[in-house]
């Protein structure tokens, strides 16, 4: 059975997001159409005798590497200078867009976890106000009773957890509205 | 006595240029293998590796100085050469390898001693008249006692908490009606940092260079300099980018300061190479810091401007011959820039970049030197300094020499760890280096960050990252059965491949 490489109908399109959330727009990474944020480019990519990696952009050569890779987690050295991407699709692009947003909207923080442990106390309430740095739970972890305190002020919405429970990091103990 | 064989009690490029030299000089050279480094290049190079991999843990092997002079011993070697660091400036080393019969590639252990120590040598420097940066002796007392020293030594004068750091409880007086608050305010500021209100005074320095003089002398009393390295470039009292000569000198400050070094040498009865470092304010006043009893790193761009091989003039002056010029034979030409090529991330507030050089291609060409102590595969390890290379250029301007420089950098291609490249290009490409118009505060002031950046170079970077990820999606999609394959290809291989298709 011979596969047959599928027969691009759309333009491929990826989105290189740096940690500053500045965003490239790269479609057709492989073909003469290529083009970034709109633009058309010519970027030539090769190899040499010594196994160095080079792009050729207006008649310039530039030494790259990727040295680091994980998932859609990129980092490219380019001329000796790193630079950390996140690749995405548009699907995912926009999906993580969306989350983005719906977690604008939503008003909540959460308390979480810092580490895993036991609760000693609940200091607050459901539907009381606090401040922020105003202690809400007595964490035990490792033998050591640790006050939790809150990052942002408001109502306490929901409380997840109750004395004598034991958490794991990163769980959600108490939400706080803003 | 001549010197048929040498062992180089050092690694890295240093060795290697040691090694050089004592080579072309038809002595048998004989290096040192650590089990830190058992792969080095130096041991590539030399004619016999003596081995210390079973060295202990407690005294690092270049530090070992029984070992070594037994090593020398043992196998009839006529010298040692010390390069830099370790014993370079080890006076009981030096007289260690005298009682021994072995020649120490250096000055005496007398000569070591006397500028190794910091008060014997200004002591020397003001007996023979070289100026000083003056102040205390000591702590100061009181307001009267610091306006008697601040009138001494001339404003400005800089306060300094003895018992201090990181700038506080310091205070720059500029003039005589200052003097009383800054003290009372530098005390107050000393006393709830530091727990301890004492202080002192010294002449303040604004925004110095760093200019030091390379002399030689034999040991039959026979003294020259070879001009100055401009070493201003520095981040931390590192010294990042060397020039000779520099901007700052004119041909009689050049004389004068030349002479002040000779004198200084001749003080000591110096002997072999040396340098004597000043520091170098806005109006041209000059003050001696301290000499170093060794050859330095930033060495080859005396060489490229003088002709002369330090390290030839070292081993002729140890086997006792005398200086084959003298000063006025010494003609200094054109402009040479170094720069330290460091595994450093310049990104990561200079951190050293561990790992392994995957490949590594550095320029040649006319008027391009390179001293480098790694190759293909070298291991840059937590235990040595993080120096990969040199690149020195020779240019007849400043101009030119900068222009070689930048292109040159652009053609060193190491692959597998960061570099201080990027910073050096910075440096080439700054308005104000350019003009010859910077100190040591250069780093910190000027550059807005440490690394060489064209505008387009994040938009190529994020292509390069794109290309691979789709790529990778790719050939998934195309060789969805055999994963194995898919995760193997490099994307560079692929591009070709589907190309192809």
């Amino acid at each position: 059975m011979k596969i047959i490489s599928r027969k691009k109908k759309t333009e491929n399109q990826y989105f290189a997001v740096t940690p500053h959330g500045k965003k490239y727009m790269i479609v057709n990474p492989f073909s003469e159409e290529l083009k970034i944020n709109s633009r058309k480019e010519e970027i030539r990519i090769f190899e040499d005798d010594d196994g160095f990696t080079y792009l050729e952009y207006k008649n310039k050569k530039y030494l790259a590497e990727i040295i680091e890779k994980y998932q859609n987690k990129y980092t490219v050295l380019l001329n000796g200078v790193s630079y950390s991407f996140t690749i995405e699709t548009p699907i995912s692009y926009n999906r993580r867009k969306f989350l983005e947003k719906h977690k604008q909207v939503s008003k909540s923080e959460t308390i979480n976890a810092p580490m895993p442990g036991k609760i000693i106390e609940l200091l607050v309430e459901e539907n009381v106000t606090v401040k922020e740095g105003e202690a809400i739970l007595i964490l035990e972890a490792m033998k050591m009773q640790n006050e939790i305190t809150t990052h942002v002020s408001g109502t306490v919405k929901k409380i997840s957890v109750r004395s004598g429970d034991t958490v794991a990091k990163d769980q959600v103990m108490v939400e706080i509205e803003r | 006595m001549k010197i048929t064989s040498l062992l180089i009690a050092n690694r890295g490029e240093i060795a290697v240029r040691i090694n050089e030299t004592a080579k072309r000089l038809k002595i048998k050279t004989f290096g040192i293998k650590t089990s830190k480094e058992p792969n080095a290049l130096y041991l590539r190079l030399v004619d016999d590796v003596i081995d210390f991999s079973d060295s202990s843990e407690e005294i690092p092997e270049f530090l070992d100085i029984e070992r070594i002079i037994e090593a020398a011993r043992i196998n009839k070697i006529d010298a040692i050469h010390p390069g830099y660091g370790f014993l370079a400036e080890n006076p009981y080393f030096a007289r260690r390898c005298k009682e021994e019969n072995i020649i120490f590639i250096g000055p005496s252990d007398t000569a070591i001693y006397k500028m190794g120590n910091k008060t014997i040598a200004k002591q020397i420097a003001m007996k023979h008249k070289i100026p000083l940066l003056q102040g205390s002796q000591g702590n100061v007392k009181n307001v009267r006692e610091a306006t008697d020293i601040a009138e001494k030594i001339g404003y400005p004068v800089i306060l300094k908490a003895a018992a201090g750091g990181g700038g506080r409880g310091m205070r720059i007086v500029e003039k005589s009606s200052q003097l009383e608050k800054m003290f009372k305010m530098a005390t107050n500021e000393a006393l709830k940092a530091f727990n301890d209100s004492s202080v002192f005074i010294e002449k303040y320095v604004r925004n110095p260079r760093h200019i030091e003089f390379q002399i030689l002398g034999d040991q039959h009393g026979h003294y020259v300099h070879l001009g100055e390295r401009e070493c201003s470039i520095q981040r931390k009292h590192q010294k990042l980018i060397e020039e000779s000569p520099s901007a700052a000198l004119d041909d009689k400050l050049r004389a004068e300061m030349g002479e002040a070094a000779v004198s200084i040498a001749r003080a000591v009865d110096y002997y072999s190479a040396g340098t004597v470092e000043f520091l170098l304010d806005d109006d041209k006043n000059y003050f001696f810091m301290e000499m170093n009893t060794r050859i330095q790193v930033e060495h080859p761009v005396t060489e490229m401007v003088s002709g002369v091989d330090l390290i030839e003039l070292q081993i002729r002056i140890a086997e006792g011959k005398k200086l084959p010029f003298t000063q006025k034979d010494i003609r200094l030409s054109g402009w040479a820039i170094e720069c330290r090529i460091n595994a450093e991330d310049v990104q990561a507030g200079f951190s050293p970049n561990l790992g392994i050089i995957e490949k590594i291609s550095l320029p040649k060409g006319k008027n391009i030197r390179i001293d480098s102590g790694v190759t293909d595969y070298s291991v840059i390890t937590p235990y040595f300094d993080s120096m990969i290379a040199k690149l020195i250029v020779h240019a007849d301007t400043r101009e030119k020499a900068i222009q070689t420089v930048s292109a040159a950098l652009r053609k060193c291609l190491i692959k597998g760890i960061k570099t201080t490249i990027p910073f050096c290009l910075k440096v080439m490409n700054n308005r104000k280096f350019r003009k010859a118009d910077f100190n040591t505060s250069f780093i910190e002031k000027e550059l807005d960050n440490l690394y060489y950046q064209g505008a387009e170079d994040e938009m190529l970077a994020a292509y390069v990252a794109t290309f691979d990820f789709a790529a990778q999606l790719e050939t998934d999609r195309i060789t969805f059965v055999d994963f194995e394959r898919g995760k193997n290809i490099s994307p560079w291989v692929l591009n070709k491949w589907l190309k192809s298709l």
